[in-house]
């Protein structure tokens, strides 16, 4: 194994941790809000790389353009979700952890029934784009230009998050919310409306996760199953919650999986993600940043 | 006086009942069973099998001018004209559900046999149900070596399993080697599934066999999110001859991330699977010109025998797609059960097997470049050959074995 | 207080054994193979779930992983039915010990984490599980490993067409899970758990035996799961990783629990009452479509179910009891 082999794997593997960080970044805002995990997150993605994808095949809008478009359009995917779905789950009296997990489930289960129903269960894929199939090349050491692009948008989706939150009248009033749900009613805040901008908020930020994957990745109605189960140990890794404890358990799962792949049997790589996220939980009940 | 609906099937049931029996037995419709996953992850394939079916069907059923089996004249003439009904069953590529949906099909929809399941170990559960209630059952793109080798009566291939096809795909090597063309190296990549684990199971066998040496061997996890490093490992390897195992997703990423990591084969021959799927060549098409894959099928046989050009039409306007390696198996599948069925001039299961035994079908009334259609007494085809196609100018061209090549081959790769 | 309760607790045994002995009738009188096959997949989810729910819903650990001991229960029998001869009976047996003690000791760290990363955790120890004996090689790997089916033998439990063995093998199955989880209910160990789950405040005081408890409810489920697991191989007599130790396959245990009612007696039962016919019937009449219409069916029934009736379809029954008292 020579070092270029070591510093491009883990190269490789820094582009895509950042990129898992964006994935799973708006299950993280929509947990630490409300304590509920959306277990349709995968399809969010599916979807936003179906938009995408047919942006691009409709109006020929490139990838790079269709991401504003598809955060947008998930924003609304996700803020429709909670008020049709998760609001009522809930309301539950008994089992609200059970029921939202199951309620979100099923949810995931018909969006895939929905995909394969009207894009066909054929496999697509964005053919060509302004950055797919591009490459930077620094001293033998290559960089896919939309996985780079994928993580200066994931550095700046984290930056404007964390702005967002701390900086603006909505994000404290999100931060409110989350605090205490009761006392912001009195102050006048809405708390659905609160929720289901967070919603959106969480929907937008993996809409634009899709946009850039679809740049590079092959699209159909099961894809985001290959993405739901990291994006869920992502977050628990990082603290559940923790916006920031996303974008540092993107970058460790992206770096794990890069290594594990070099000195393990590939088909094992998962298996790192797996050990590592044990061994943190084992030592770090609430995972790297999670509040205690 | 107004006859209503139920006037004509009182009438229709009346003289039913007066008809001797064995004279309504001839009459009715024939029904055989497809089992294939029509949801989850391999729904695509299922759902392209579908019309492939259906156009076998629909050259049976009605009167067609092809030198096909039962392509003239209306249904099976061996069963008075009976015409043939297909029932779907979704088995998700799960082997319980499939062994249910199979015990379903044979019970309650009384199929007299059953075509399936592109996945393997479906294949399994169906075949053991089959046996059990002695119905055949016609494995039309299972490619496991050890399906046939199971001691099942009821079990049928008329394709080539894995070891026939890297067989095909090793004298291929050979032959290009005499021509002086450099294949000493190669790297394997395939998936960690049944497919890809005795597809390299076979080829291991076969380099070693052949003085070939495998310079990386890499199993990687289907539907990985990222095969950086896998393809990072291939690059470093740099193998003479990339040989994937793939099936569509992994062989698109495949494809992405080797031009994405500046790595470009000599020469890449894959064993069919994504490989010989449109939706690669619409994704990635442009960096595989040049590219190898072992096939079962090619169109180029049109130019000889130009009914499998018109047949690819009808496919087509049924898909939207030209026929490929998954496609015209289960197209050639549904014939040779047919042809069966008509000789057998029964639904009976054991005399249908019988006939199936007895399957002794000319390679030049197949669409398909095999020698002929007949089964050895473990229900395997042993003159079923594959072709080597490789992707040139957007298109596939036959370049192996020579008697059906339409070209030499361009090697290495572009 | 006292009274009514022995009494309740009585006549639940009552009502459940008439159940059971009218559920050994109904293949007398139904011999459809494929409806026999619906209500043997009903009483096997029945009873897993069942299991789950001793650990995931009575002691509140939600496993998201239980497949990993369905896995081991069929992957114990299979290898050493295959590679030594040795009966399934047996078989079954070990496949349930050695799951025991690897839910104890998988446990033992495990307890520690609180809701999410516990479920998390599960989902991602049966993963490993999964990968690893996906490329074990002697295991069968991916190719997995089929059972040679060689006529009827209750030695061996096969049975070519007969599907009445596998049956009350399934109804056994669906009661031993039932009886457990009744004498659970009434036990020590119950009573702690009910305790925890009042009053978080209690969990702190009765810290230690509460953790040994759980160790307890562990082992008792990932035995009874393992045994179902052991079941299925033999049922299916073929067995390969995804389809014996996938992630789907710890949320088929837990759905029926969820639906029906968790932490309750009957809500496992009523849950794959209700659900496994309908997956069946679903993929068969709507999923040769290939259009995904099945997918779209089952999936809003779960949503509605979980939204209208959070409680679990058990609180229809339960609610009518209250208002006739």
């Amino acid at each position: 194994m020579t070092a270029e082999t070591i510093i491009q794997s883990l190269a490789s593997g820094l582009l895509m941790g950042l990129l898992y960080g964006l994935i799973a970044v708006g299950l993280a805002l929509i947990f630490g809000l409300m304590d509920v995990v959306n277990f349709a997150h995968g399809e969010f993605l599916m979807i936003a790389m179906y938009v995408t994808f047919f942006l691009f095949t409709f109006f020929a809008i490139d990838p790079l353009l269709a991401a504003p478009l598809a955060a947008a359009a998930l924003f609304v995917l996700g803020a429709v979700v909670y008020l049709v779905v998760v609001r009522f789950a809930m309301r539950a009296k008994a089992n609200v952890g059970m029921v939202q997990i199951f309620a979100t489930f099923g949810l995931a289960i018909v969006m895939r029934g929905l995909a394969q129903l009207f894009f066909t269960a054929d496999y697509r894929s964005v053919p060509q784009s302004w950055l797919g199939g591009k490459t930077v090349s620094i001293a033998g050491i290559f960089l896919p230009q939309p996985q780079l692009f994928g993580a200066l948008v994931a550095i700046a989706a984290f930056g404007g998050l964390y702005l967002f939150i701390n900086r603006t009248d909505f994000g404290r009033a999100l931060e409110a919310t989350r605090e205490d749900p009761g006392a912001v009613a009195l102050v006048g805040i809405d708390k659905n409306r609160v929720f289901a901008l967070g919603w959106g908020l969480g929907g937008a930020l993996v809409g634009l996760a899709g946009a850039i994957m679809a740049s590079f990745f092959y699209i159909y109605p099961d894809v985001g199953a290959s993405f739901a189960l990291i994006a869920y140990v992502t977050v628990a890794l990082g603290g559940f919650g923790s916006v920031f404890g996303a974008f540092a358990g993107g970058i460790i799962v992206g770096l794990v999986e890069a290594t594990t792949a070099l000195v393990l049997p590939p088909s094992l790589k998962s298996v790192g993600i797996y050990a590592v996220y044990l061994l943190v939980v084992f030592i770090r009940p609430r995972g790297l940043f999670g509040s205690m | 006086m107004t006859i209503t609906r139920r006037d004509v099937l009182l009438g229709a049931t009346a003289t039913a009942a007066l008809m001797p029996l064995a004279a309504r037995a001839q009459t009715s419709e024939v029904v055989i069973g497809a089992t294939y996953p029509l949801s989850g992850s391999g729904a695509q394939v299922g759902v392209d099998a579908q019309r492939a079916f259906e156009t076998a069907v629909d050259i049976i059923n009605n009167d067609q001018d092809f030198d096909l089996p039962l392509a003239k004249g209306l249904g099976l003439p061996g069963l008075g004209g009976a015409k043939i009904r297909i029932v779907y069953a979704d088995t998700q590529g799960d082997p319980q559900k499939g062994r249910a949906e199979a015990e379903r099909l044979i019970t309650q929809e009384k199929v007299c046999a059953i075509l399936g399941s592109y996945q393997s170990a479906v294949a399994v559960t169906i075949s053991q149900i089959c046996e059990r209630y002695q119905t055949p059952f016609l494995s039309a793109d299972n490619s496991s070596p050890s399906l046939h080798r199971r001691g099942l009566k009821y079990y049928f291939r008329a394709s080539p399993h894995d070891e026939m096809f890297s067989a095909g795909m090793f004298d291929f090597l050979d032959a290009m080697k005499k021509k002086g063309a450099k294949a000493d190296t190669l790297a394997l990549f395939h998936e960690d599934t049944i497919f890809g684990t005795d597809s390299a199971n076979a080829q291991t066998k076969l380099a070693a066999e052949r003085g070939y040496k495998i310079v990386s061997d890499i199993k990687y996890r289907a539907n990985s999110p990222s095969l950086s490093a896998e393809v990072q490992q291939l690059k470093a390897a740099n193998a003479d001859v990339l040989m994937p195992s793939s099936y569509t997703t992994d062989g698109i990423l495949l494809i992405k991330t080797m031009a994405e990591l500046g790595y470009k084969p000599n020469a890449i021959v894959a064993q069919a699977a994504g490989f010989s799927e449109k939706a690669l060549y619409d994704a990635v098409g442009d960096k595989l010109e040049g590219a190898i894959t072992r096939g079962s099928f090619s169109l180029d046989l049109a130019a000889k025998r130009p009914m499998v050009g018109k047949i690819n039409d009808l496919f087509k306007a049924k898909s939207g797609k030209d026929l490929n390696d998954n496609t015209s198996r289960q197209f050639m599948a549904m014939i040779v059960i047919a042809d069966a069925i008509n000789r057998a001039k029964s639904t009976d299961g054991e005399k249908i097997r019988d006939a199936m035994a007895a399957t002794d079908i000319p390679g030049e009334q197949t669409i398909m470049p095999w020698k002929r259609v007949k089964f050895d007494d473990m229900g395997q085809n042993n003159d079923a050959d594959p072709v080597l196609l490789q992707y040139v100018g957007g298109k596939f061209v036959t370049i192996f074995p020579t008697q059906a090549a339409v070209a030499d081959a361009i090697w290495p790769m572009k | 207080m006292d009274k009514s309760f022995t009494e309740r607790r009585r006549r639940e045994l009552l009502v459940a054994a008439c159940l059971a002995v009218a559920a050994a009738l109904v293949p007398l009188f139904v011999k459809n193979p494929n409806v026999q096959n619906i209500m043997i997949l009903t009483l096997m989810f029945g009873a897993l779930s069942q299991s789950w729910n001793i650990l995931s819903g009575y002691c509140g650990q939600i496993s998201l992983g239980h497949a990993l001991y369905f896995g081991l229960g069929a992957y114990t029998t299979t290898l050493l039915f295959t590679k030594f001869g040795v009966p399934p009976w047996f078989g079954m047996l070990a496949g349930g010990v050695i799951s025991a003690v690897i839910a104890m000791a998988l446990g033992y760290p495990c307890f520690r984490l609180g809701g999410h990363y516990f479920a998390i955790a599960t989902i991602v120890i049966a993963e490993i599980g999964l990968l690893l004996i996906q490329n074990w090689d002697w295991a069968g790997a991916a190719l997995g490993i089929e059972m040679p089916v060689r006529g009827d033998s209750w030695l061996k439990f096969q049975f070519a067409r007969s599907k009445l063995p596998y049956f009350y093998f399934a109804l056994a199955l669906a009661c031993i899970a039932w009886i457990v989880t009744w004498w659970l209910e009434d036990s020590k160990w119950g009573y702690w758990w009910r305790a925890v789950k009042d009053n978080p405040d209690a969990a702190q005081s009765l810290g230690v035996v509460v953790f040994d408890s759980k160790m307890g409810a562990a082992a008792v489920s990932a035995f009874l799961v393992a045994v179902g697991g052991s079941f299925y191989a033999m049922y299916v007599s073929y067995i390969d990783p995804g389809s014996v130790m996938g992630f789907q396959f710890s949320l088929l245990m837990a759905l029926p629990a969820v639906l029906g009612g968790i932490g309750t007696l009957w809500g496992p039962l009523l849950g794959a009452v209700i659900l496994i016919p309908l997956t069946e019937l679903t993929r068969s009449y709507i999923g040769g479509s290939g259009r995904g219409v099945d997918l779209i069916v089952y999936g809003t029934l779960i949503v509605v179910i979980a939204l209208a009736r959070p409680e679990g379809l058990i609180g229809l029954f339960s609610r009518r009891k209250e208002t006739a008292r």
